[in-house]
């Protein structure tokens, strides 16, 4: 970007970002500034762009022995001195949890071959660490690569995934999210597609426990998230007990269910599976005397994504999966990959291609069958009033009427 | 494929502490010691205490930092942390004696603890101009300048009537966690991006292709949603020039080539409110533009934090407890909220309309077929 109009002379510029940055380290909340000094990063030309009201960054390469995951910026002709800005997309741990002899080798890492300073958590998962300059860049690999992690995710290659904490931390977990993670990561496709950019766009996927989404699934490329079908289980005894202890007030769980599921009699609680959305509101307010379902799914969802062509969206439900099938979710993934790859312009993201080419016509072409997959044939006869039928489905009317005539005894 | 092997941290095992490992998947139940620190419960009867610790804006911590963090842990904790999506840390410890320590350990080391419940869980900002070549605001001391204001509501000072999430982003990519949040903070241009044409050249073919290659075939032309990208002839040469009323500022243009500028005199941001992930109450979905330009003044920014910290009041006065920003909305109606906040009614139909929508529905590039469904319809 070229110099904005009325930029100040060097020094004066210099010494009102340094007015700017002294101003950001005020305050209670915690400072990235105050961070940043006890660091290596070249804080002025920060201080610079606040000033000029313009990123301070373009544009600029580094060699390496990976395709993916490398980021150098170099600062503009306007900034005074000059200075450039080299990080690495670390993949995290499951969970991201972070033993400390683990965070230290990190740390000791980032001391000898980068300026000391860590972007904890990007918005891919990943974890973010600077450099120190772009000749040190296969040393850091080699080193990360010592400890077990890599660099890699950035471009147009599936990024880094994003996992909630799952069965570690969490009760509401419907299926194991850290043992998929970490399954998907052991497929070898996978890997080259992490590895190599050759996708249109970004491709993320994400893997939230259950409906309330911490790991942000709905709003994936792909995403999995844990529900349960029918209604939540409900352990009337336990469930007295927490009445009587005043823990829970049954008359306004019935009030508060946003799907009006759910009855109280003054005896027994009865929750309605059909009409059920998997708020998890009465879970959250009762667990354990109500609890998810037993018949435990993963939703598959298609198509989110806020970067792309049509601007923000959330995913298309495509179906259920077993919480033990992730074998069955790896090659689902390239089985969605495979039709927007071939076909989808540069730079469109798969909700995108879909937009472009409808949901239905996208599952038949990606060859999408699993439970309960969206079918444009399976439309209900009372969203089309009149129609051609064929002999299969006027049977199935034909037993409908059977059946009923036989409970209705005419 | 590739000659490249990366190594993943894939062992699920190995990264857990002792005590996680035992319980996995046997949690039955959980409490809430204050704001910021929770216990979980295990079937074996296992205690696990997790510490919710916000770090600067951007997750960005020092070396120095994250070891004393590191030290803590071993000395209270498990010997783990966990560095959660939304930008915190948590410290994992087994008692509540020792959550209390970390507690206030971290905060004398300056990082408040928080969250949970109904309160501000975080604020998640973008890279801003501390890497980012695009973003046109510098999403990451608006943060600062947000979370000075608003701590009270993190740490509980202040109740909220349930979770309040903020997102902080550079430029209309969202790269900070997209606009399906409570509150949504997006850097705006303001005005159509002017070309600079000493840069342009580089991402486009050569003059002598582009007389002949088909407008359609030009990649500019073709990552532009709307068509505001297109060639002209003037003078016997081949321009691309930028229609800046059909432009609709999404950045996309700028994303894929450098040589699209701004004057900082336009820029500003935009808030989207009422946005959501889960399936909670009403279910997901995307924030609505509330005020789509306001002025972003370095490095406090007053503006922005005065307008966000009204819309929480009101929604903090106003809301059932349980009752997130997205339910709120929807229980008083849009008109109401607007009411409320003061806003200048806006007759626009970008206000009404979710952003996808409009891209999708209003703007095409020239010879672009929408919905081929459709089309191929039997």
């Amino acid at each position: 970007m070229a110099a904005p109009p009325g930029l100040p002379p060097p020094e004066e510029l210099l010494k009102k970002a340094e007015e700017y940055l002294k101003e950001l380290e005020k305050g209670p909340w915690p400072s990235h500034v105050s961070e940043m000094r006890k660091t290596g990063y070249p804080l002025y030309v920060y201080g610079v762009g606040l000033v000029a009201r313009k990123s301070p960054w373009g544009p600029s390469v580094v060699k390496t022995k990976r395709l993916t995951g490398v980021l150098a910026r170099i600062a503009r002709d306007w900034v005074p001195g000059g200075g450039e800005e080299v990080h690495f997309r670390v993949f995290n741990t499951p969970g991201k949890f972070y033993p400390t002899d683990y965070l230290r080798k990190l740390i000791k890492i980032s001391r000898e071959y980068g300026v000391g300073l860590i972007e904890a958590v990007g918005q891919t998962g990943a974890i973010v660490i600077n450099l120190k300059s772009k000749d040190v860049a296969d040393k850091m690999i080699d080193a990360l690569r010592e400890i077990g992690t890599d660099v890699g995710g950035s471009g147009d290659a599936i990024r880094e995934f994003n996992a909630c904490v799952g069965p570690a931390l969490c009760e509401f977990a419907l299926y194991d999210t850290l043992r998929w993670f970490s399954e998907f990561k052991k497929d070898k496709r996978v890997h080259d597609a992490i590895a190599v950019p050759g996708l249109p766009y970004k491709f993320k996927i994400k893997f939230s426990g259950c409906p309330m989404d911490c790991a942000r699934a709905n709003r994936a490329d792909l995403g999995f998230i844990g529900v349960w079908k029918g209604a939540p289980e409900v352990d009337q005894e336990l469930l007295r007990k927490k009445i009587e202890a005043g823990e829970v007030d049954p008359k306004k769980l019935e009030a508060d269910c946003p799907s009006g599921a759910i009855t109280w009699d003054g005896k027994e609680l009865k929750i309605d599976g059909t009409r059920c959305k998997k708020s998890m509101h009465c879970i959250r307010t009762a667990f354990p005397a109500i609890k998810p379902g037993k018949e435990r799914r993963v939703a598959v969802l298609v198509g989110g994504g806020t970067k792309g062509r049509y601007g923000p969206k959330f995913g298309w439900f495509v179906g259920y999966l077993k919480p033990d099938e992730v074998k069955k979710a790896i090659d689902l993934t390239f089985k969605v990959i495979e039709p927007w790859d071939k076909e989808a312009p540069a730079k469109n993201r798969i909700g995108d291609y879909i937009l472009m080419e409808g949901l239905y016509k996208f599952i038949e072409k990606a060859g999408i069958d699993l439970e309960d997959t969206p079918k444009l044939i399976e439309k209900l006869p009372d969203n089309v009033p009149y129609r051609v039928l064929s002999e299969a489905e006027r049977v199935k009317f034909a037993e409908f009427a059977e059946k009923v005539k036989q409970m209705v005894k005419v | 494929m590739s000659a490249i092997e990366l190594i993943f941290p894939v062992d699920v095992e190995k990264y857990l502490p002792e005590i996680i490992k035992r319980n996995y998947g046997k949690w039955v139940d959980r409490k809430f010691h204050g704001n910021g620190i929770i216990e979980h419960i295990s079937e074996t009867g296992e205690r696990v205490f997790t510490v919710k610790v916000a770090l600067p804006p951007n997750a960005r911590v020092s070396a120095d930092t994250l070891e004393k963090f590191a030290d803590i842990a071993d000395k209270y904790g498990v010997g783990a942390l966990r560095i959660t999506t939304a930008g915190n840390v948590e410290f994992i410890t087994d008692s509540l004696e020792k959550a209390l320590k970390i507690k206030e350990e971290v905060e004398k080391l300056g990082f408040p603890v928080g969250g949970w419940r109904g309160a501000l869980w975080g604020i998640n900002t973008c890279t801003g101009f501390l890497t980012c070549q695009i973003a046109v605001v510098d999403a990451v001391s608006i943060g600062k300048a947000l979370g000075d204001a608003l701590k009270p509501y993190f740490t509980g000072e202040i109740p909220l009537p349930a979770k309040l999430r903020i997102y902080v982003s550079g430029c209309p990519s969202a790269c900070a966690g997209g606009i399906g949040i409570d509150i949504a903070i997006v850097g705006m241009w303001g005005a159509a991006p002017k070309i600079r044409e000493e840069v342009l050249p580089l991402c486009l073919p050569p003059p002598k292709a582009l007389a002949k290659v088909p407008e359609t075939q030009i990649f500019l032309v073709q990552i532009c949603p709307t068509g505001a990208l297109t060639l002209r002839r003037e003078g016997g040469k081949i321009k691309l020039v930028l229609i800046s009323e059909k432009c609709i500022n999404c950045g996309r243009c700028k994303d894929n080539c450098d040589a699209f500028d701004y004057d900082p005199k336009d820029v500003g941001v935009a808030i989207l409110v009422g946005g959501r992930m889960s399936n909670t109450g009403s279910g997901p979905r995307l924030a609505r533009n509330l005020v789509p330009w306001l002025p972003a003044n370095p490095p406090k920014y007053e503006e922005i934090v005065a307008v966000v910290k009204h819309v929480i009041e009101i929604w903090r006065q106003n809301a059932k407890p349980g009752e997130r920003l997205a339910d709120f909305i929807d229980r008083i109606g849009w008109a109401k909220f607007l009411e409320l906040v003061g806003v200048p009614r806006i007759t626009a139909e970008y206000m009404y309309w979710p952003d996808i929508a409009r891209t999708y529905l209003l703007y095409r590039s020239r010879g672009e077929i929408i919905f081929r469904g459709l089309r191929d319809a039997p």
